[in-house]
């Protein structure tokens, strides 16, 4: 497994090392990226910051809470309406956003007094709500302005609220994940077991490190409210302050995304004892595996069977009439964090696509160990990339389509490379069994596309077939494909709605007995 | 009944309408030819403001960020300056132009970003790029400053004192846009074209409406050159269409070289199209031409449709960067509307004393609220709690919940509107968009007549 030396960053020979060549039966052992180190000034890396990793990642997904920037506005505008978590609470948390709107005077005399004005404008302005988060910022973390006494003053003042500080400011760390770690750490060391935890059911678990982006969170808290297993805590995606602050009665900690949240489940392990289940919502067999094992734990097998066996039943043949056509189809995986290997192998599998590049903008080297374990052979793995490196990468692979942010995306567009939100997603949730087949469908609407066909043409050049008023994405993609398959009885495109998540807050489900 | 003009009661902000000072600054960047600028501070202040502005344009762009760690917060990071100077020069080979555009954080810390340049200066670019042309601008961004608008003042100004000479005479005369979409620069040189008048477009942004080609062009750029930035310094005359976007562009250049320099107004409706025609008229002697006379009959024929039987009296609010504003609630009153609240988002000290908002104050014949220093909570907090009854919204997409929650109609205008689509596309300046304002804001009010079915059948026999 060769290191890889882009051309374009051959003068920065310190970036040789951020990546590599999976080569033929080359395991781990052979190299491995280096990943988490500063990065090079200038590089026009696509990383964040600790504050935006804290803040925008992890902290504002919860839904029941006044989100409170203590600096400038610009931190605070930026990260706001970026993203796309959902909650059932009519999405307080993306409507609205709080920054203190630290000036210059402040900067000289410091930002505590109209900190606490601002807490108390806030509360006041949203009588409804009393939990908030402030998230300090790289200017008040310089002036070293107190945030927790300040928090604790008003918490005496008004003791129906309760605020959470966390102190990451942006240049905590090479990346968003800096701001993970504190985050994460610092609601265990404060908010854990300050609420007893309100058990109904036999079967408790924190759901960890799941950020409900267009209703994943929903998706799968369906399928354990099924299993007849009570989720106390989601955190955070659509997940509520009280209920986090009382993670500690779970019996059970079911850990989503491994990256960003395997910390709060590793302390929780240490402090009370909970153990910790890495499961995966992506994928008809992670998931169904990760049912099974939650099923295992609890001894509640049966029950997770019988969902597995009703939604393969539902959706395989959809799933299949995806796959048949995504074949061979090379994909770049170009998450943020840790959906390089969530995706890698599922996603060839189950889909039939290649896998022909990773890479992670703030992974730590585990999450290259797995992505780059997962992903096909000859694939290239990179570390904490930048703008030329992508564009060179994708001018020599060729990907059929990228899967990365909305920005790098348009940079796909130009090169005419297809490309799906992986942070966002396009028409999610993508989690669960139907999300999964929406997932396919995205990449199979992305992919054929007649859109591509037409913009590959140069009309003063090439040959342009006249008479030809449109093309369909089948007409594209069953060219090849032999009758039995076009024709199946069975496999069918999606059927699903729309909007897969609404309908699920009007369930009720039925009661197990011991 | 009169026009009040108050700042924000409240000390903090609850949904903000800008951003702050950095942001501006990286925009009028992105116009420079052969240009990308270094933010010193954290990377989210380079990483979300691309994604901003990528989502409005839809498009991507270069910016590189100086990546503060925390080493640097703590011992100085006039090291990752340097080093991101380098780099940039090393893998960029085109790059002429690196502005510096400081943040808060390193304000804070007091990084000598000047001093860092004459030391690069000095050092880096004479020995290992010797023979390459590279400025180097320090901006000062610091955040707790201003808003958005003035980091895009002040950047303007800097590349033009950076660059600008005084060495020949030229006929040409320098026009700063101010914050304005491709569109509108399109507008605004047809304009010029039919005067017959040559100009310095700063910042020419038309480009980055820009196509997807058979043979792939990754990277959209503006096309401000290092020599239209020098040429400033000759120009004919300077007009700064927006006074708090390039104003003080305008006026460095009147005061350091004698260009006479007409500031404003934002050619929005037809009344300021008029005004800035004039101005172009005085400042360089070329006539009005009759293709024009004829362009704003089209428009005075649109407008004319629709004032008196659909706009009279209609209730809007409008917020985002003042120059904005101000223009779009002089075209509203000649539309016979009625704009009841203007929301301006940063503390600016002179909004009071503007000319224009002086002549509201003065002449606004009902009940008129101006709020600097606002956020969007000065609006929602108006619906919500103490009955404001608006017809029509006016602003970017970040207030488009109070559009959608309280059931308002609303027309995306300014920056950013990345909620609707092709939006930068589309001029608001000149006749042409006097037309596209004046039919987005009645096909809007229209498309809520039947959603609400709100007398829908009116439009039968319009």
């Amino acid at each position: 497994m060769p290191y890889h030396e882009f051309e374009c960053s051959k003068c920065i020979p310190e970036r040789k090392k951020h990546a590599v060549v999976k080569g033929p039966g080359e395991d781990l052992t052979h190299a491995l990226p280096l990943g988490y180190l500063n990065t090079i000034p200038g590089s026009i890396s696509e990383r964040g910051c600790a504050y935006c990793g804290a803040k925008h990642v992890i902290g504002t997904p919860m839904k029941d809470v006044i989100h409170l920037s203590h600096g400038p506005v610009g931190c605070t505008y930026d990260t706001w309406q970026t993203k796309r978590y959902t909650s059932d609470n009519d999405n307080f948390q993306l409507k609205y956003t709080f920054a203190s709107d630290v000036k210059e005077k402040h900067i000289v005399f410091g930002a505590e007094k109209v900190l606490k004005q601002n807490i108390i404008e806030a509360f006041k302005a949203f009588p409804e709500i009393k939990r908030m988060t402030i998230y300090q910022t790289c200017a008040t973390a310089l002036i070293g302005d107190d945030v927790d006494a300040i928090a604790d003053e008003v918490m005496e003042e008004m003791p129906d609220v309760d605020i959470f500080v966390c102190n990451s400011p942006g240049f905590a760390g090479p990346s968003q994940s800096g701001g993970h770690h504190k985050i994460n750490i610092a609601w265990i060391k404060k908010k854990v077991g300050t609420v007893e935890p309100k058990i109904t059911g036999d079967y408790v678990i924190n759901y960890v490190g799941e950020y409900n982006i267009q209703g994943d969170q929903e998706v799968m808290i369906d399928y354990f409210n099924r299993m007849g297993v009570q989720v106390l805590s989601t955190f955070t995606g659509n997940g509520s302050y009280d209920d986090l602050r009382a993670m500690h009665g779970a019996h059970l900690n079911v850990l989503e995304c491994a990256r960003s949240a395997e910390y709060i489940c590793n302390e929780l392990k240490v402090k009370y004892g909970i153990p910790r289940l890495d499961i995966e919502g992506f994928g008809f067999e992670p998931l169904s595996a990760s049912l099974r094992k939650i099923g295992l734990f609890f001894g509640i097998e049966d029950r997770a069977q019988t969902i597995i066996d009703e939604e393969t039943a539902r959706w395989k043949p959809e799933l299949d009439w995806y796959k048949e056509r995504l074949k061979g189809k090379k994909v770049c995986l170009w998450p943020g964090g840790s959906k390089l290997w969530h995706w890698a192998n599922v996603l060839h599998e189950e889909m039939g696509v290649d896998i022909v590049s990773v890479y992670t903008k703030f992974g730590h080297q585990g999450d290259m160990e797995k992505g780059i374990a997962r992903c096909e052979v000859g694939a290239l793995a990179f570390d904490d990339p930048n703008e030329l490196e992508g564009l060179e990468a994708m001018m020599t692979l060729k990907p059929d389509i990228i899967f990365t942010g909305k920005r790098p995306g348009e940079v796909a567009k130009k090169i005419r490379v297809p490309y799906l939100n992986a942070h966002a997603y396009h028409n999610g949730p993508y989690k669960g069994y139907e999300g999964w087949v929406r997932f396919a469908r995205d990449i199979y609407n992305a992919i054929y596309s007649p859109i591509h066909q037409l913009s590959n043409l140069d009309i003063s050049n090439d040959e342009i077939s006249i008479g030809t008023g449109f093309q369909t994405a089948k007409m594209l993609s069953d060219v090849n494909l032999s009758d039995e398959v076009v024709s199946s009885a069975t496999l069918r495109q999606y059927t699903g709605k729309y909007d897969s998540v609404s309908d699920l807050r009007k369930k009720t489900y039925p009661e197990f007995k011991k | 009944m009169s026009c009040e003009i108050k700042q924000k009661e409240r000390v903090g902000t609850i949904n903000p309408i800008f951003t702050c000072q950095p942001a501006g600054a990286q925009y009028v960047s992105i116009g420079v030819k052969d240009c990308i600028g270094i933010v010193h501070g954290g990377q989210g202040c380079v990483m979300f403001v691309r994604l901003l502005i990528s989502q409005h344009l839809k498009e991507s762009f270069e910016i590189a960020s100086s990546s503060l760690h925390e080493d640097g917060a703590v011992f100085g990071a006039l090291n990752r300056v340097e080093e991101a100077v380098d780099v940039l020069l090393m893998r960029y080979p085109d790059v002429k132009v690196i502005p510096i555009i400081t943040t808060c954080s390193t304000e804070v810390i007091g990084d000598d970003v000047d001093g860092v340049v004459i030391k690069l200066n000095e050092g880096l670019l004479k020995e290992k790029y010797a023979g390459r042309e590279v400025h180097l601008i320090p901006i000062h961004t610091p955040s707790f400053v201003g808003s958005m608008v003035s980091g895009y003042d002040v950047a303007v100004r800097d590349f033009v004192r950076y660059f600008a000479k005084k060495d020949k005479t030229s006929e040409k005369i320098n026009l700063i846009t101010g914050w304005v979409n491709p569109g509108d620069v399109t507008a605004l040189k047809h304009l010029l074209s039919e005067m017959q008048i040559e100009a310095n477009v700063l910042f020419e942004i038309e480009s980055f409406d820009s196509p997807l080609m058979p043979d792939g062009n990754s990277v959209s750029y503006g096309n401000t050159t290092i020599d239209d930035l020098i040429q400033t310094g000759n120009a004919l005359g300077t007009i700064a269409l927006h006074k708090y976007e390039g104003g003080k562009a305008a006026a460095f250049l009147e005061k350091e070289f004698d260009i006479p320099a007409i500031i404003g107004p934002s050619p929005i409706g037809i009344r300021n199209t008029d005004t800035f025609l004039q101005n172009l008229k005085k400042m360089t002697g070329k006539p009005i031409p009759q293709s024009l006379v004829r362009e704003r009959g089209i428009a005075i024929d649109a407008l004319t449709d629709l004032t008196h039987m659909f706009f009279a009296d209609k209730k809007v609010a409008i917020y985002g960067n003042p120059d904005l504003v101000i223009g779009l609630a002089e075209f509203c009153l000649d539309l016979e509307m009625k704009p009841v609240l203007l929301l301006l988002g940063d503390d600016n000290l002179s909004y009071p004393n503007d000319p224009r908002i002086l002549a509201l104050k003065e002449k606004v014949d009902y009940e008129m609220e101006i709020i600097t220093n606002a956020d969007f909570w000065e609006l929602e907090n108006r619906i919500k709690n103490e009955g404001l009854e608006l017809d029509l919204i006016l602003g970017h997409s970040k207030g488009r919940f109070i559009a959608i929650d309280y059931d308002i109609p609303m027309v995306r205008v300014g920056f950013p509107t990345y909620d609707r689509a092709g939006l930068y596309r589309h001029p608001i300046v000149g006749y042409a968009g006097a037309i596209w304002l004046t039919e987005q804001m009645a096909n809007t009010l229209f498309t809520d007549m039947e959603h609400k079915h709100n007398k829908e059948w009116i439009l039968n026999v319009w």
